[in-house]
């Protein structure tokens, strides 16, 4: 009778202690890296004008390439949602492919399709938009990358809201665009947002397909690489720290939209 | 009017095949089935946010096949409300109204004005089906669809919505399917009575016609009939020796005795010889002491096994020969009669009164 609970302790105690140690394997590299780096990142910001300049390039082309992904992704995770046409579950896996292949990989997809010499970059280049080695394709790269978690989290967000709303707004008068405006978009806005703000942090973090694509101008995971390589770990600390700090401000929105969802 | 030609849609598991209806101008349909019968997807195909596969569809005199749905001027209210969770009760309401008037009125008339200001998440279910009831009026259809709409609601809350939807369809005449799986609410409301199983159209006719003649056993049981049975139906010359043949409307029908286990009574019908089902409403059986010399054709002796008091009526089962009969009779009845389990008594009905099917 007594081993019953005897065992429940030490089944509570090991789950415990390997959460402990998993948090600690998460927790203390990261802290680690900001206590080591942070106060001399943010001490050198000011003057660090390579630094302040990534920072900027990161935030700016993670930025477009939301927006991007926001305007193409949007009408692709509604279908998916809503629709059901064939090679519906073909076209939901590719977009998913991404996620799955290793970025530098991406990267040297990338440049095939949008290098100078191929067919579409020679294009591009000849109108005058150089893709590889541009901010252009840096945008290219992070929207290659975090698009797709995008699509996957706003899909869930259109299938969260009851389709038979939008029916009754159709036969209340609304045309599809009207219904969609006016229900289907209010009702999803949160997860809509979450969505942008995941891809959002994914971009900026972005390093393998970036470095392929785009090596200079440099964003902020490509300089203390950069510095790592060049200067050794005590340079490339501070730019590190600087970065982590950096992607954490979405996460902290990200919170406050799930929080004020649960108590709003 | 709603009419539907040969119309097949699906939606997910749900599938219609080959339904082909009419709702006249200004009437009231009702459509009974079981769940998982396809009455939503019935009235989803109506409304246009369901695709169809084939057929065709007319509301109001017009061709809607390919009509969007908010070009069909219709309105649907269903089961659970859907009302916008985003929005006020009131903006709810004014959603797809033609004036500011017209939300006033249905809102007071429903009694919902009190709630204006509420978000839709605070409202009771009973509250929300109004405030639904109230959104979709408001736009002034000229069909309205309503799915299940009173089946949530509390008694003195369905009364108040059957009560102000009975006016205003009164007012203003529009044309209304209404779906329910209670046949007592399709009985009180409807003009027209449309059964469906299983994504097809299975009988339809007035309410009375179908709930006093069930065009299968499986209506029968569906729609509450107490004595349905399986037996051998044979049509009988009107000079046989038990048969006194009427006048009227007896003398065109044939003649028929059906024998289901132990017992044989007499029916009108036109039936083949073979097997059969009778169906016969509990409310068409009397009960006696001793058999009446009345022109009832069917009386069996036999004992009261059950006794089982339903509302208004109490239903009393009585084993006659090894057959089951459930007549129901008033507790008045009840008590003069002196019925009590294991009384032998008379069950008697009428051959009208047999439904063959």
């Amino acid at each position: 009778m007594e081993t019953r609970p005897a065992r429940r302790a030490l089944v509570t105690i090991v789950a415990a202690l390997l959460t402990s140690l998993f948090l600690l394997f998460i927790l203390g590299p990261v802290v680690g890296l900001v206590a080591s780096g942070g106060s001399r990142g943010f001490a050198t910001f000011t003057s660090d004008h390579e630094l302040r300049s990534s920072l900027l390039l990161t935030a700016a082309t993670a930025t477009i390439a939301t927006l991007l992904g926001i305007l193409g992704g949007t009408p692709l995770a509604y279908l998916l949602a809503r629709r059901a046409f064939p090679g519906r579950s073909v076209i939901a896996a590719l977009t998913d492919l991404p996620l799955v292949i290793p970025h530098p990989v991406a990267g040297i997809a990338l440049l095939l399709v949008l290098g100078r010499g191929s067919t579409v970059g020679g294009a591009l280049y000849q109108a005058g938009l150089r893709v590889a080695g541009s901010t252009t394709g840096i945008a290219c790269a992070m929207l290659f990358v975090s698009a797709p978690l995008y699509v996957s989290a706003a899909r869930e967000a259109f299938a969260r809201v009851d389709v038979r709303l939008e029916s009754v707004a159709r036969t209340l008068g609304d045309d599809a665009w009207r219904a969609f405006a006016r229900v289907t978009l209010p009702l999803s806005a949160r997860g809509l947002t979450a969505a942008a703000v995941v891809m959002w942090a994914r971009a900026v973090s972005e390093f393998g397909a970036v470095v392929i694509l785009t090596y200079n101008p440099k964003v902020a995971s490509v300089l203390s690489y950069d510095r790592f390589t060049s200067y050794g770990l005590d340079e490339a600390l501070p730019v590190a720290a600087v970065l982590v700090v950096f992607a954490l401000i979405p996460l902290v929105m990200l919170r406050a939209l799930r929080v004020e969802r649960r108590f709003g | 009017m709603i009419s539907l030609r040969a119309v097949s849609s699906a939606n997910g598991s749900f599938r219609l095949t080959d339904v082909t209806l009419d709702v006249p101008q200004g009437e009231y349909g009702v459509v009974v089935g079981p769940a998982g019968a396809g009455k939503t997807t019935l009235l989803e195909t109506i409304a246009g946010v369901v695709p169809l596969t084939a057929g065709r569809i007319v509301l109001g005199g017009e061709d809607v096949t390919r009509t969007p749905p908010e070009a069909r001027r219709l309105a649907i209210v269903y089961q659970h409300a859907y009302l916008f969770p985003h929005l006020s009760v009131r903006a709810n309401v004014e959603y797809g109204a033609t004036n500011a008037a017209v939300v006033d009125d249905l809102c007071d008339r429903f009694g919902v004005n009190g709630l204006f200001e509420r978000s839709v998440e605070s409202l009771s279910g009973g509250e929300r089906q109004l405030v639904a009831l109230a959104r979709a009026l408001a736009h002034r259809p000229e069909v309205l669809l309503l799915d299940e709409p009173f089946s949530a609601l509390d008694p003195r809350t369905r009364n108040i919505a059957r009560r102000v939807l009975r006016t205003l369809y009164y007012e203003r005449r529009f044309t209304v399917l209404h779906v329910t799986h209670d046949f007592a609410e399709a009985g009180l409301l409807g003009d027209v009575a449309i059964v469906i199983d299983r994504g097809r159209v299975v009988q339809k006719g007035t309410p009375e016609h179908v709930f006093r003649k069930p065009a299968t056993p499986y209506i029968a049981d569906f729609l509450g009939a107490e004595n349905v049975f399986a037996g051998h139906a044979q049509p009988i010359r009107s000079e046989a020796p038990d048969w006194v043949a009427g006048t009227g409307e007896t003398m065109v029908q044939q003649a028929v005795a059906f024998t289901t286990g132990g017992l044989t009574f007499y029916a009108l019908g036109d039936v083949v010889p073979g097997p059969a089902h009778a169906v016969i409403r509990a409310e068409e059986i009397s009960i006696s002491a001793e058999p009446s010399m009345s022109s009832v054709q069917n009386q069996f002796r036999g004992r009261i096994v059950e006794i089982v008091p339903a509302g208004a009526l109490t239903k009393v089962t009585i084993d006659a020969s090894g057959t089951p009969i459930v007549a129901a009779v008033t507790a008045r009845s009840v008590r003069e009669l002196g019925l009590e389990t294991g009384r032998e008594v008379v069950a008697g009905f009428k051959a009208m009164a047999v439904h063959l099917c």
